[in-house]
């Protein structure tokens, strides 16, 4: 046998040996129970690497580490597909002792409102909001719309006669209803992908009205297109023209959060431990400085509540839904 | 062109170039090795490029491209072993030029052929494309739509073998697409109440396991076979001025029809060879030739089976529609890096569009260099023990396949394609059709529905918008062609 062959074999015997015996942490043989987290935390997201929900775990994770928040590392597990309900149904699995965590946000509440699967947010313990995002309702630039009011008028004096670009569903969908209801007109619906193929309808006039996240905007402007109104509960610094829905009278607010959840009946030391791990994460100036280049609102919300905000939502959007005659 | 030299600044920094060469390189390797082709090695690639930043990922991708399609004449030449299918009629002249002792003059004519045929056809991507897209723009739902099923029907027609199995391919790429949430409704379809199948189909899962381990299967039928020994030098490889002058019209024609052929929608490098290669047989004074050892058989099919590259790239960058099955996956290559393929890309994303034209050209010098300095080394690739290579690839297969989503259920799902694909192969299904069937539903269903839900379900747009209505025509006449020539011969022999 050669050195290297033997070696290989030590290697698996010890391996095969922490198979056997999981529970034989060498350090902390000794303890009753070892304080959390014992083993790195991963963080489930259930979208690709690089969009918003991934790139803020990201951040998160970062800052943890680099501050020693926690004395484990957190690791960022991206299982993308059927709508974010792979990742979510790994952590509803996953033993509720800290070390499975999923972040995610309120498209959440719209696959369950749409009946899409049965997720729901209380199958989850709530950890918290870590900031969010709203989007603005668009148009072209050269349009001769210059305000909400502008476009209220011409669809109640000429019903249907623009196009939204809208996936059935989807927040440009709800939302474009929500404000449709509360300000009694009508467009027609165009079906549309992403934010891209969204804007690619635009500036092609195959579409009137579009719907962007406001970082999406940001980035869009330039290329000819005007927000006539931001869905946010108050103005952000980066958009300080655009009059949100409430200003303008409108029942239609949508504030996208960062929600963290666990799974259901979680250990309530690991969640107070993680709640204020990300508390103190969106506290800092590198988040808020991150949150705010990206037209993102930095804030904390706790658990309870955000769970309580969470199903007022849902109730809202079941209503939709419902009138809507979307669901199954 | 501000943007064009942007690209070309930051293309040629150390880490784009690196990466470029690389890709131009395992093209060509892999382009060589009968049985694996460029659409593995970039299907293959695609889950590496993950952690890349986009334009770097592309700029590989693109290198690959390059390198796969040029690769295959290696073996064309040396074996009559097609590299690549895109070198099939590089067999029919270069192989008798290369059994009459001039293997050197044969290849360097390919090589050159290949060089040239790219440059001529970077000219019309670089010119073409940014006013194409433009145009492209004003394009909604119903061209989109229109454009997909010509590229469905145009590939399926032009396809060789029986137009009625390569529609049914089509047709079962596109109903592979069908699981998961319905595009127009919001709700889930066809996934039998397993939680696994509501994401759909993934791309990459269907595309390794149809292409790759498809051929792995059909490979390791024949794992004993090993090509006959060659012996090669570089003398007479570098072709003189009087050469390049002897040939231009050649090149020029050949590219045209490589460029034109890319362009169109679905059909790409094969057909462009054969094509060209016919043309120059029947505008040639000595046809009779062709098939022997002829040198201008040899530079029509290798200028034009470089320049599909190109052109094939120009409704890629320009609208999103692929040119052929490779940018099928290049497509799937953007939207993983979370790029929207589309008219838009030019405004949205200069630099990957610019990118992809930029890495082209250079591609294709890399390719003309690693060529001309090492086909003798590359050419000993081709003894490399089957058992080593296939059992390697198999493994990078599986890592790819569940790296992208974590999940063990997209390797049994790639699993399940490689032995349908094996299956499709076995009985003469042809796998391209079943690739843009695959990859291009989602985009004409998505349209479609789209356009009808704008006109309260009306199909009149079809008629009435002029590219729409250009777009249908086509799509009809190309399926119905065959059958008119079909009907055709039938009565001539009728009447004999």
């Amino acid at each position: 046998m050669t050195f290297f062959k033997s070696k290989l074999l030590i290697a698996a015997g010890a391996l095969m040996g922490l198979a056997i015996n999981p529970g034989a942490d060498l350090s902390k043989s000794g303890q009753a129970r070892a304080e959390f987290p014992t083993k790195p935390i991963k963080v489930y997201v259930g979208f690709k690497p690089g969009g918003r929900t991934d790139t803020v775990a990201r951040l998160v994770a970062k800052y943890v580490q680099e501050n020693n928040l926690l004395s484990q590392p957190m690791i960022i597990v991206n299982k993308p597909g059927a709508a974010a309900a792979n990742a979510a149904r790994d952590v509803l699995g996953a033993k509720p002792d800290g070390h499975s965590i999923l972040h995610w946000h309120h498209q959440l509440l719209i696959t369950n409102a749409m009946g899409v699967n049965k997720i729901h947010p209380q199958d989850f313990t709530s950890l918290g909001f870590l900031g969010g995002g709203s989007p603005v309702w668009t148009v072209r630039a050269d349009s001769g719309l210059n305000s909400l009011a502008d476009l209220v008028n011409k669809l109640k004096a000429e019903p249907e006669s623009l196009l939204e670009a809208i996936g059935i569903g989807t927040i440009p969908h709800l939302m474009g209803v929500q404000l449709a209801a509360a300000a009694g007109f009508k467009t027609r619906y165009i079906g549309s992908g992403g934010g891209a193929d969204r804007l690619a309808k635009l500036l092609g006039k195959n579409a009137d009205i579009a719907l962007f996240s406001a970082s999406e905007y940001l980035r869009f402007k330039p290329q000819g297109v005007k927000a006539l109104v931001f869905f946010g509960p108050n103005r952000i610094a980066s958009l300080p023209d655009v009059p949100t829905t409430t200003e303008l009278g409108y029942d239609a607010v949508w504030a996208n959060p960062n929600w963290w959840l666990g799974p259901k009946n979680m250990d309530k030391e690991a969640a107070a431990k993680l709640s204020s791990v990300l508390k103190q994460a969106i506290s800092s100036k590198e988040m808020i400085d991150y949150f705010n280049s990206k037209a993102l609102d930095p804030y904390w919300t706790d658990g309870e509540p955000a769970m309580e905000q969470s199903l007022k939502v849902l109730d809202k959007l079941k209503v939709i839904v419902k009138e809507q005659n979307l669901g199954k | 062109m501000e943007h064009l030299l942007n690209s070309f600044s930051l293309l040629l920094q150390p880490l784009p170039l690196a990466l470029l060469f690389i890709g131009v390189a395992s093209g060509i390797i892999i382009g060589a090795i009968p049985g694996l082709t460029a659409t593995m090695l970039i299907t293959l690639t695609l889950p590496l490029t993950f952690f890349m930043e986009s334009v770097n990922a592309i700029t590989m991708l693109v290198g690959m491209y390059v390198g796969g399609i040029s690769g295959g004449l290696i073996a064309a030449t040396l074996l009559r072993m097609p590299g690549t299918p895109a070198s099939i009629m590089t067999t029919f002249d270069g192989y008798p030029l290369s059994q009459q002792g001039h293997s050197a003059r044969a290849l360097g004519l390919g090589i050159t052929a290949s060089f040239i045929g790219g440059l001529i056809s970077w000219a019309f991507l670089a010119v073409l494309s940014p006013p194409l897209a433009n145009l492209a723009l004003t394009f909604g739902p119903w061209e989109y739509f229109t454009l997909v099923l010509m590229a469905l029907v145009m590939l399926a027609s032009l396809s060789q073998g029986s137009m009625i199995k390569a529609l049914m391919a089509a047709a079962l790429g596109m109903m592979v697409h069908l699981p998961g949430v319905d595009p127009s409704l919001g709700q889930m379809r066809l996934t039998f109440n397993l939680d696994n199948l509501e994401g759909g189909l993934s791309l990459l899962p269907v595309l390794i396991g149809a292409f790759a381990v498809s051929q792995i299967f059909k490979d390791i039928i024949v794992i004993d076979r090993e090509p006959p020994p060659v012996h090669l030098d570089r003398k007479g490889m570098v072709l003189s001025l009087a050469d390049i002058k002897k040939y231009a019209g050649n090149f020029f024609r050949s590219s045209c029809i490589g460029t034109w052929v890319g362009l169109l929608p679905g059909i790409g490098a094969n057909i462009a060879a054969m094509l060209s290669y016919t043309t120059a047989k029947n505008v040639s004074k000595e046809p009779e030739k062709f098939g022997t050892g002829h040198e201008h058989g040899i530079v029509a099919a290798e200028t034009a089976n470089n320049a599909a590259v190109g052109g094939a790239l120009i409704p890629l960058i320009t609208m999103g529609i692929p040119g052929s099955v490779v940018d099928a996956i290049l497509i799937g290559a953007l939207i993983m890096h979370n790029l929207e393929p589309g008219p838009l890309l030019f405004t949205t994303n200069p630099e990957i569009a610019y990118g992809v034209i930029t890495a082209y050209l250079i591609g294709n010098i890399i390719m003309f260099g690693i060529m001309m300095f090492s086909v003798v080394h590359i050419a000993r690739m081709l003894y490399i023990p089957r058992a080593y290579l296939l059992a390697t690839i198999l493994l990078f297969c599986i890592i790819g396949v569940f790296a992208v989503a974590n999940r063990f259920f997209d390797v049994w799902i790639m699993l399940l394609f490689g032995v349908i694909g094996f299956i499709m192969e076995r009985t003469k299904m042809p796998l391209g059709p079943f690739v843009i069937g695959f990859v291009l539903s989602p985009i004409a269903e998505m349209q479609l529905r789209s356009g009808l839900m704008a006109t309260d379900g009306s199909l009149l747009p079809l008629f009435t918008r002029p590219f729409a209505a250009t777009f249908f025509a086509i799509s009809v006449l190309s399926l119905l062609w065959p059958l008119f020539i079909e009907w055709k011969n039938k009565n001539r022999a009728g009447r004999h």
